[in-house]
């Protein structure tokens, strides 16, 4: 089940295409990685799923059904430009934003109760947002995102700005927060915290999705097929054509470790009955996964 | 449109502004400045009355001193008999503040000269009296000298007939002008009060947009709210403080005067009131120097209410006039027209400084953009100082009708009677041109709000409105 099924969309300004004809589907209860270069039109989508605007064509659905006004009050928005109203209290800023996504005003001040106390910053209600810190204000903000329990949750880089403490305090809420059942996307250049939290991803370039899938499956598939292989022996492995190549082999005193490139068609193992046949001692032998980094990296300059 | 959302906003939009310490400052400040200015009015006039002046009069011409009566302020006494010249001079042996000489009649032009010495100088109030009193006489001979029977009677009657149609006549002298002040002077007042509020208060409308713009706290709303919404939730919140502060100030300033009138005993409250206006038609004061010592608002509402108690209060020659000009205002009209032009101005202009608002990310920016805004106010301010002089002019016609400058300009017409097709005509266009740029506002507004780093100029207004 789908929450969010974006058809064909396409955004311009009036010369500018914004996205073109992007289609993709964020899974229910999982984490969604948005990724893209700066300028490449994630904002836009998010923007377009929020109704902040409206796109030229295309639809989204939310729960499988055109979204509506009323939806967005299901989704929580942490915009990359992070704003809260200076002057304002935080308490009564938090209730404010709280109220606008449909809480009651009594429900709000419990559920936000309980949010501050789990971040450990109940005597900050009485103060201005212009007194806390930037860090401290990220904090408030995250709350107002999350306060009103959306079933849909979309973060813009939602570890700038924070120290490493807070940053995992941050990553563990996610994680909480998708066990309670909600759907996250995370728009982020981060591709460690990509790695780590996102179970399907998206990438975005000049305006037109050129990938979207499982983690798993993207990194697998963006695999060149090597294996790396720690082995023992006196004389190094020769490559065998139909089989294998050697990309690299450094010798540590007869202790080696060779990357392996495999012959189209041809299996790790395969590959492992090969070299076990030119009878070298194997300490562990993995396949090797390009890094997200990689992967985004070649497919955006590929792009170019 | 979510109207518990615009709820939502109007209510934190109002909340913040009712709860900050200058609202507060200037809400309890200028009733008190008010108040203030109107204690020492009374307490000028009452010091003034206090010490009764006594006038020696030496009356050469032999039949101006019956008509000069003394009030409670001033005695005139009859020293006729003495010599003028070393009388001036023995002013305070005969314990007299004035010596008042009037000339023996010159009979070629009909009429007397009049002197006044004294230690300190008389009041402007004195004067005038004494010139009243003088003038009546001199009519008054004037009258019997053509002989005819009940001249005087046939004067009165052809008087009160001027009266009656109004000023279009200009030959009355004094009475008319103090009429047209009055009139004037309502209608400035109204005027200004208008392009005060829509100025202050759509200022602030675009001042609270910039600020969340620049804060960033816009793209929060926004995912939460339509910006319609929370554009019209910001200018409804707005308005209400505009509301609340313009009652505020009409409490207190009278329950300040209430207390100010107890401290100081009712009847001198009500000469006192009685007194004032005097004052505002005798010194001849320019609308303009009543209005910067924000006399004439209070002042409006109590010779409102003041009608009957002014009345039995003396000086009735003068009174009786503005009274009369004031019964002759329509009130309810007035009242009424107020509050609608203020709505449907405010709205209409705050809808544009909120679009403005919207395309730029601090206010310096805004000035230019703001121009063509201004600029309709500034020419509707600029044609009430026309407005009193020649209500009916062309000019002040068409912009009494013209929905940018109407608010303002139809508010000071109205005190010299506006048809009522004119009225609900101009009431009509006003509406229907504030929902046209309403409608062009929100279009501006929910483009202009996400665009940042990127100057704003009137193509890319042109073009957000096409989208």
């Amino acid at each position: 089940m789908n929450i969010i099924e974006c058809r064909n969309i396409t955004k311009r300004f009036g010369e500018k295409v914004a996205l073109e004809d992007v289609s993709v589907d964020f899974p229910e209860g999982k984490i969604f990685g948005l990724l893209g270069p700066n300028g490449a039109g994630k904002t836009t989508l998010i923007r377009i799923i929020n109704r902040i605007t409206i796109q030229n064509d295309g639809e989204v659905l939310f729960d499988g059904r055109p979204i509506t006004q009323r939806d967005v009050e299901k989704i929580g928005y942490l915009p990359e430009e992070r704003g809260l109203y200076r002057k304002m209290e935080v308490g009564d800023q938090a209730m404010y934003l709280a109220q606008l996504k449909g809480m009651s005003a009594s429900a709000a001040k419990v559920a936000l109760r309980e949010w501050f106390e789990r971040f450990g910053i109940q005597d900050w209600w009485k103060k201005k947002v212009e007194e806390l810190s930037k860090g401290m204000a990220q904090k408030v903000q995250f709350i107002t995102t999350v306060v009103h329990k959306p079933s849909l949750m979309i973060l813009d880089e939602p570890f700038t700005g924070f120290d490493p403490v807070n940053t995992e305090l941050i990553r563990k809420e996610i994680l909480r927060l998708k066990d309670e059942g909600a759907t996250v996307v995370l728009s982020t250049h981060n591709m460690e915290s990509v790695e780590e939290l996102c179970d399907n991803i998206a990438l975005i370039n000049k305006a037109r999705l050129v990938i979207t899938g499982g983690l798993d499956e993207i990194r697998r598939e963006h695999g060149n097929n090597n294996l790396e292989l720690v082995y023992t022996g006196e004389i190094p492995l020769a490559p065998q054509e139909a089989v294998f190549r050697i990309l690299s082999d450094e010798d540590n005193a007869g202790r080696h470790i060779a990357v392996l490139s495999l012959a189209a068609g041809v299996t790790p193992n395969d590959a492992l009955a090969g070299v076990l046949s030119q009878g070298v001692h194997v300490n562990s032998f993995k396949e090797l996964i390009p890094r997200m980094n990689d992967i985004f990296i070649k497919l955006v300059t590929e792009e170019a | 449109m979510n109207f518990r959302i615009i709820k939502t906003v109007i209510a934190r939009e109002y909340l913040t502004r009712v709860k900050k310490k200058s609202f507060l400052i200037t809400t309890f400040l200028v009733p008190i400045l008010f108040a203030g200015i109107f204690v020492i009015i009374f307490l000028i006039m009452g010091s003034t009355k206090e010490r009764s002046q006594k006038v020696a009069v030496v009356d050469q011409s032999g039949f101006v001193m019956p008509y000069l009566e003394s009030t409670d302020r001033i005695t005139y006494l009859d020293f006729s008999k003495n010599d003028p010249d070393s009388l001036k001079n023995q002013l305070e042996q005969f314990g007299m503040d004035v010596m008042v000489r009037i000339s023996p009649l010159d009979t070629v032009k009909k009429t007397v000269s009049v002197q006044s010495y004294s230690k300190d100088p008389v009041g402007v109030d004195f004067s005038t009296g004494l010139s009243d009193r003088v003038e009546n006489a001199v009519e008054d001979y004037r009258i019997q000298q053509y002989g005819i029977e009940n001249l005087k009677q046939i004067m009165q009657d052809v008087k009160c007939d001027v009266k009656v149609t109004e000023y279009t006549i200009d030959e009355k002298g004094n009475e008319s002008i103090s009429e047209s002040g009055i009139y004037m002077m309502i209608s400035l007042f109204l005027g200004i009060i208008i392009y005060m509020f829509i100025a202050m208060f759509g200022g602030q409308v675009m001042s609270s947009v910039i600020e969340e713009k620049t804060s960033r706290v816009v793209e929060v709303l926004i995912s939460s709210v339509k910006s319609v919404d929370l554009m019209f939730g910001k200018i409804i919140g707005v308005a209400l403080v505009a509301l609340t502060q313009f009652l505020m100030w009409i409490v207190l300033t009278g329950f300040l005067l209430g207390v100010a009138g107890s401290a100081f005993g009712k009847d001198m409250l009500q000469n006192f009131t009685a007194g004032s206006e005097s004052v505002t038609q005798v010194t001849g004061m320019s609308p303009e120097q009543m209005q910067s010592l924000g006399i004439p608002s209070v002042q409006d509402a109590m010779e409102a209410e003041a009608d009957t108690s002014a009345a039995a209060a003396g000086q009735p020659d003068e009174l009786t006039v503005i009274i009369n000009t004031l019964s002759n205002v329509p009130w309810v009209k007035l009242i009424i027209a107020f509050l609608i032009y203020f709505i449907l101005g405010y709205l209409l202009y705050s809808s544009f400084f909120a679009a403005i608002g919207s395309t730029v990310e601090n206010e310096g920016d805004a000035q230019q953009l703001l121009l063509p805004v201004t600029v309709p106010l500034m020419i509707a301010y600029f044609v009430i100082l026309i407005a009193f002089q020649n209500p009916d002019s062309g000019l002040v016609v068409w912009c009494s009708m013209i929905p940018f400058t109407s608010p303002i300009v139809m508010l000071a017409r109205i005190p010299y009677g506006v048809p009522d097709w004119q009225l609900i005509l101009s009431i009509l266009l006003l509406f229907l041109t504030f929902l046209a740029c309403a409608w062009l506002s929100a279009k501006i507004y929910r483009a202009g709000i996400l665009m940042f780093g990127k100057k704003t100029t009137f193509k890319d207004l042109w073009k957000w409105l096409k989208q």
